[in-house]
């Protein structure tokens, strides 16, 4: 006692708070580390929280004979942190004051330290670091603790809202009395309230990177037994309590400017924690942790603190908030590769979604998904000389299945070859001949709504994989896993020869990856051209191009056809993208455009033939004619005509354009008028009609029997030709497009066939196989001419080719489902509705009921008839001879 | 049980290395069995004993003593004119497919019939990867340190290249195996080290030894001088207790004169290497590891085999399989001196508390007992084997 009076006559500097519940195993270890440590003007405090194991004995038997050591013990037990610490707060006499978890311990020299920082800073309170003993990983230790901060505050550095942890600081007790900042009893997460508060009401706080706190966490493998999940919904009932007193603190003191930081601390540390676990909670728990959840959500913040989380979270969180469990659920399954209540997932454009179950207005900013989940599986891998083969299991998760397609291929990372096989059934088999040396990677291709998402296969989505090798004479093929796990079919040379060649080969690939025209070669090709340049015109060259070289087709191909069948004197240039693709009668060469051949025939050929655009691509020479057939009446306005003005450079290309044309060709008198006006094009103009319909005056028989033979369709069929046009401005024209294609799948009549023609933009989006039997895509057929001849009726919408159609005097129905907007952002030259060739419709309903209904269109035989007579009336097949004349004799 | 043909690849056979070690006990058991075992070493020490008795054929693949490099490109070395590097990766790459070709030819030996190789080390991967794809030959790659050691060096590329077609991909630890699965490793496992013997002492006898123990080779990395320091701080309050610690090594000399620095002459002695690491441990009561790195220790797995408690520095994943935290031993984080000294005394001064340890080490030691560890390898080559079509 005598010892107990001295120690109250001086009062310690530190007072440590030492609380215990059942921890014998640890107490002792605790106790230790403050008994040893080096700063010895400290009183401890240990409270014991009525343990029912030996904790309170060896508490007891250790301050024993240790006049600053005292224990206290509790009558009953508090079940929490908080009373046992503010008991030790009650009972603690020094300026400053710690606190120690029974379980857990402090290095050496933390009490030391945390009062040297204290003092010299003279801070609130001072942190230093928390070593969590499973990981050895410092808490928060990149964000906060890495390096020393000297009297920060929590409004100046938003991020010590993350730390909760209240046992790793020092605090001035005056600070504590100051504001009587204490525990909160009764609740669960009292260091969330604590730590919080005390973040915000110090003036200064300041951080030391010093280790001071071990925090003893037991990883055990049988912690969540059954039995314990009815008192799950509590842990989180607890920690909405604790939320809710601190946004109370928030309100009530002024701080309420934080909230949103706090709400973010929140979302991204607190609420993570369950929606982690939230497939393992029962049904009960589900009903009650949605309920609280979204009142909570709705009392603190809107929808829009989830705008910038991570997507996942996003789109939880925005789900939990609209109260819309059934597809959080969903969500969560299709996550985790579990079938869920519903298709959810859409595609607009590009851009994909996830469905909530009610649509709202402001779904797509909080439900967007950057890449849609796929799951597959490969087993039973097979592998001889011959082939290569495989099982598969795949599924895009919540997607309609009738709306994805999956193919199967091997690209070759040296060579870019690719093999592509669809995957029709569960057995997938590429034929291995024709292979060149190279690791042959195996990719998944989901092809969905025009969409095309492509998965590298792992060995992880492998079950067993077998280490196979076959050989022919020239090649081994093996089974192959690089370092990243990707898996692929390794061909190596076996002879010796090809070897070396292979080794070379990859070499120089290496190096022409990284090399783009640069340094020798550039200086070489510009030099190459120079002198291209200064070579004397051929007069007998005529070039041709078609729609960028993109095709053989439109005018530019029946002045040619016509040319060469009538003139002998001329050599014949086409260029095209990829010469190899394109086949077609006649003498002439082809020529890959952009190559230096292409611009060695550009600045020689002494005539140009395109419909286009190729001014740009060289300099044209005075003694060069350039013969520009455009491609189409115009129905919407273009160049100058434009409702939104073009800009300078647009206008400044077109002046590059129409001043190197020396003939245009116009197909009546009203397109005459507004390409001079549009184009401000001053040059000469031949109004013949256009080469191009020369066909659809003839109606050569065979046409007809060639394209109906290549689509195998029979020719009793009834041919409709579908072609709508590009919406440049909508993304989604193209999924809206293909539902069309699938109602009018379904609807039309046995003895019909849809010929489907879509912008070339959008023809690469669509797989052949996606569509059904009576759809025959013709979006990459070269020549649409050839499609007007073999169809019976055609369906678009502000297309020119109604007015080439329309001289074949078969009926013509215009879809618009979008009229209003189109007139708004495009514009006509005339009134589309009044003059209409046909029945213009804004469903495809209406469509369909006029398709099934061909005696509805009667009616409409005066106006196309009409029609055909304004814009077609010089078309009299003659135009290519009438062009070759003035042009080329 | 079938017959097996088993083959070690091995760095160096005649290392002293624990792989060499857990290689040696398990080869030896495999004779023992009636297995035909042998070890195929890429290269040896000159002039030093081997663990592994004369009844294995051992055959050295670099006689000559020449230890490939590490492979280096050529032609950017040829363009930088460095003509020293690339005749030495010239050579590099004409000794890797002439012993290729050996190895080749090591295994045509074996015919049709079954083999097992069980890689110790992934170096030697580079020799043998060709044997991949033989239907007959199965490859069980091995890594005996954890995945932090190993991402230190070179050997963790070495590892994503090499391991990730082999039939089995054995770690240390539990921890070790989840972070290569993560990785996509869908072959590895678990494979304990055995330990070389077991013996069941009384605690009171090991108690009265009052002798602290521990061994290896004495170098920085094993921290004896954080133990030693430990066991100074706590010597005076634990009167009449040794620490002895056995072992060789560079840094014999500064260790010394630590002890004479902190007056422990009396107390702690270095006791040199010893060929009976048993008959040290039953002359001990508990067992000291103060590491700074480690995989699955063995000098853990052997002490814990006599019945010893440990403590021990949380180095790596793997002591916590060893060592059950106030179940059988106690441990501290690596270099923390401070609590190593009052782990040691807690456990020098309260008999109650050793006495449950020392029980619980024994019944804990039984996962490395040599037998059981055995017939999980024998398990493991009947799971592999019998599958020919390369499976």
């Amino acid at each position: 006692m005598v010892s107990n009076l001295k120690h109250v006559q001086k009062k310690p500097k530190l007072s440590v708070v030492v609380i215990a519940f059942n921890n014998e195993l640890y107490i002792e270890e605790a106790l230790d580390s403050l008994y040893d440590q080096t700063f010895k003007d400290l009183e401890v405090i240990v409270v014991n929280d009525f343990s029912s194991d030996r904790t309170g004995i060896l508490i007891d038997r250790y301050v024993e004979g240790k006049p600053n050591f005292k224990a206290v013990h509790l009558e009953q037990n508090s079940g929490g942190c908080s009373t046992p610490r503010n008991t030790g707060i009650a009972h603690a006499q020094g300026e400053y004051i710690m606190f120690l978890d029974g379980d857990d311990w402090y290095t050496i020299d933390a009490c030391e330290k945390l009062v040297a920082a204290i003092e010299r800073t003279n801070s609130d309170f001072v942190a230093g670091q928390a070593i969590r003993t499973n990981t050895y990983d410092i808490w928060y230790e990149k964000q906060i603790y890495s390096i020393e901060r000297v009297n920060i505050n929590i409004r100046e550095f938003n991020f010590l809202l993350f730390d909760s942890l209240s046992v790793n600081k020092i605090y001035k007790r005056s600070f504590l009395d100051k504001h009587n900042l204490r525990f909160p009893e009764g609740i669960h997460y009292e260091d969330v309230v604590f730590t919080g508060k005390a973040y915000f009401l110090a003036e200064s706080v300041s951080i030391i990177p010093e280790p001071v706190y071990y925090w003893r966490v037991v990883e055990n493998a049988d912690v969540k037994s059954i039995s314990n999940r009815r008192f799950e919904f509590d842990n989180f009932r607890n920690r909405i309590v604790a939320h809710r007193q601190y946004d109370k603190f928030l309100k009530e003191s002024g701080f309420i400017l934080y909230q949103g930081h706090k709400n973010n601390r929140f979302l991204r540390h607190d609420l993570k924690l369950y929606t982690n676990d939230y497939l393992e909670f029962d049904e009960d728990y589900k009903v009650k942790f949605h309920a609280l959840i979204q009142e909570y959500m709705h009392e603190v913040m809107d929808e829009y603190a989830f705008i910038r989380l991570p997507e996942r979270d996003r789109i939880m969180y925005y789900l939990l908030y609209i109260g819309d469990k059934a597809a959080f659920q969903d969500y969560l399954s299709y996550l985790n590769g579990l079938p869920g209540s519903m298709n959810r997932i859409y595609a607009e454009g590009e851009s994909y979604y996830f469905r909530a179950t009610k649509p709202g207005l402001n779904d797509k900013k909080f439900l967007g998904i950057n890449e849609i989940e796929i799951n597959y599986r490969i087993s039973d891998i097979a592998l001889d000389r011959d082939q290569f083969s495989f099982n598969v299991d795949a599924h895009a998760e919540s997607v309609d299945p009738s709306e994805v397609s999956f193919s199967w291929v091997l690209k070759n990372r040296q060579t870019g070859d690719t093999i592509q096989r669809p995957a029709v059934g569960t057995r997938v088999v590429f034929p291995l001949n024709n292979m060149a040396p190279g690791n042959y990677y195996l990719f998944l291709y989901v092809s969905h709504q025009g969409n095309l998402h492509k998965r590298l296969i792992k060995k992880s989505v492998i079950e067993e994989l077998p280490n196979l090798k076959a050989k022919n004479e020239s090649l081994s093929k093996e089974i192959f896993i690089n370092h990243k796990n990707s898996f692929a079919i390794k061909v190596l040379p076996l002879r010796k020869v090809d070897q070396l060649k292979f080794a070379i080969q990859r070499r120089r690939k290496k190096y022409k990856s990284n090399e783009k025209l640069t340094g020798l070669k550039e200086v070489l090709s510009n030099y190459a051209k120079g002198l291209f340049g200064k070579l004397p015109l051929q007069s007998n060259w005529v070039l041709f191009e078609s729609h960028m070289g993109k095709q053989y087709s439109d005018s530019p191909k029946y002045i040619y056809e016509e040319l060469y069948k009538n003139r002998s004197k001329f050599k014949y240039i086409w260029v095209f993208e990829n010469p190899d693709a394109v086949q077609f009668p006649g003498p002439a060469i082809k020529v890959k455009r952009k190559t230096l051949r292409h611009y060695y025939y550009l600045v020689r050929s002494k005539f140009w033939v395109d419909n286009q655009g190729m001014a740009r691509l060289a300099p044209k020479k005075k003694q060069q004619v350039y013969v520009q057939t455009w491609h189409g009446t115009p129905l919407k306005r273009m160049g100058y005509d434009q409702k939104k003005t073009p800009s300078e450079a647009a206008l400044e290309h077109l002046k590059t354009h129409t001043s190197a044309w020396d003939y245009f060709i116009s197909p009546n008198p009203y397109s005459t008028a507004i390409f001079r006006r549009a184009f401000r094009y001053g040059g000469e103009i031949l109004e013949t009609g256009y080469p191009r319909n020369d066909v659809l005056i003839k109606k050569p028989e065979i046409i007809s029997q060639k394209v109906k033979e290549y689509y195998r369709i029979s020719p009793e069929k009834k041919v409709i030709l579908f072609a709508p046009t590009f919406r440049d401005w909508d993304p989604n024209s193209f999924q809206k497009t293909l539902a069309d294609i699938k109602t009018l799948s379904k609807s039309i009549n046995q003895d019909s066939v849809v010929l489907l023609r879509l912008h070339y933009l959008l023809s690469d989006k669509i797989h052949d196989r996606d569509l059904p039997a009576n759809i025959k895509n013709a979006s990459t057929y070269q020549d649409i001419q050839e499609l007007y001849l073999a169809s019976d009726v055609l369906v678009t919408d502000y297309s020119s080719v109604m007015f080439d159609y329309a001289l074949l005097e078969r009926p013509i129905i215009l879809y618009c489902y979008d009229l209003e907007e189109y007139l708004s952002r495009r514009g006509t030259y005339f009134d589309f509705i009044e003059k209409s060739p046909g029945p213009v419709c804004e469903t495809i309903d209406e469509v369909i009921s006029y398709l099934g209904n061909p005696e509805s269109l009667t009616s409409y035989n005066q106006a196309l008839k009409q029609f055909a007579q304004e814009f077609g009336k010089l078309e009299d097949g003659q135009a290519a001879r009438k062009v070759i004349e003035r042009v080329f004799d | 049980m079938p017959k097996r043909n088993i083959v070690f690849v091995i760095n160096e056979y005649n290392g002293h290395g624990g792989a060499q070690r857990v290689a040696s006990i398990l080869a030896e058991d495999f004779v023992q069995d009636g297995h035909n075992v042998a070890v195929l070493s890429i290269n040896e020490q000159k002039d030093e004993s081997s663990y592994f008795s004369r009844r294995i054929p051992v055959t050295v693949l670099h006689q000559d003593g020449y230890r490939a490099p590490i492979a280096k490109e050529l032609s950017s070395n040829l363009k930088a004119l460095k003509f020293k590097t690339v005749t030495k990766e010239l050579k590099r790459r004409r000794q890797l497919s002439k012993k290729r070709k050996e190895i080749q030819k090591f295994f045509d030996a074996y015919g049709q019939e079954e083999v097992f190789v069980i890689v110790i080390q992934v170096w030697g991967m580079q020799w043998i990867q060709h044997l991949l794809y033989q239907p007959n030959i199965k490859i069980i790659g091995q890594s005996h340190e954890s995945v932090a050691a190993a991402k230190s060096s070179h050997r963790y590329k070495r590892i994503l290249r090499y391991y990730r077609q082999v039939s089995k991909f054995l770690l240390l630890t539990e921890k070790d195996a989840e972070y290569f699965q993560g990785l996509g490793f869908s072959n590895a496992g678990v494979m304990y080290n055995p330990s070389p013997f077991r013996e069941e002492i009384e605690p009171d006898v090991l108690y009265k030894n009052k002798t602290i123990v521990s061994t290896g080779r004495l170098i920085d990395d094993k921290g004896f001088d954080v133990l030693i320091e430990a066991f100074a701080k706590a010597s005076p309050d634990m009167p009449g207790w040794k620490l002895h610690i056995y072992g060789e090594g560079p840094a014999k000399s500064y260790l010394q004169s630590l002890i004479h620095i902190l007056g422990m002459e009396d107390h702690i002695t270095l006791k040199g290497q010893t060929a009976d690491t048993q008959s040290a441990l039953t002359a001990s009561s508990f067992f000291l590891l103060a590491s700074k790195a480690e995989g699955l220790p063995m000098s853990l797995i052997e002490a814990q085999a006599c019945g010893l408690p440990c403590i021990s520095t949380d180095c790596a994943p793997g002591i916590r399989e060893i060592v059950g935290e106030y179940n059988n031993g106690l441990l501290a984080p690596v270099g923390d001196v401070p609590l190593l000294s009052r782990h040691i005394k807690r456990l020098a001064t309260d008999y109650g508390l050793f006495f449950s340890f020392s029980k619980n080490a024994y019944e804990h030691s039984k996962i490395f007992d040599k037998q059981v560890i055995k017939n999980q390898w024998y398990d493991l080559f009947a799971e592999l084997g019998g599958q020919q079509d390369g499976k």
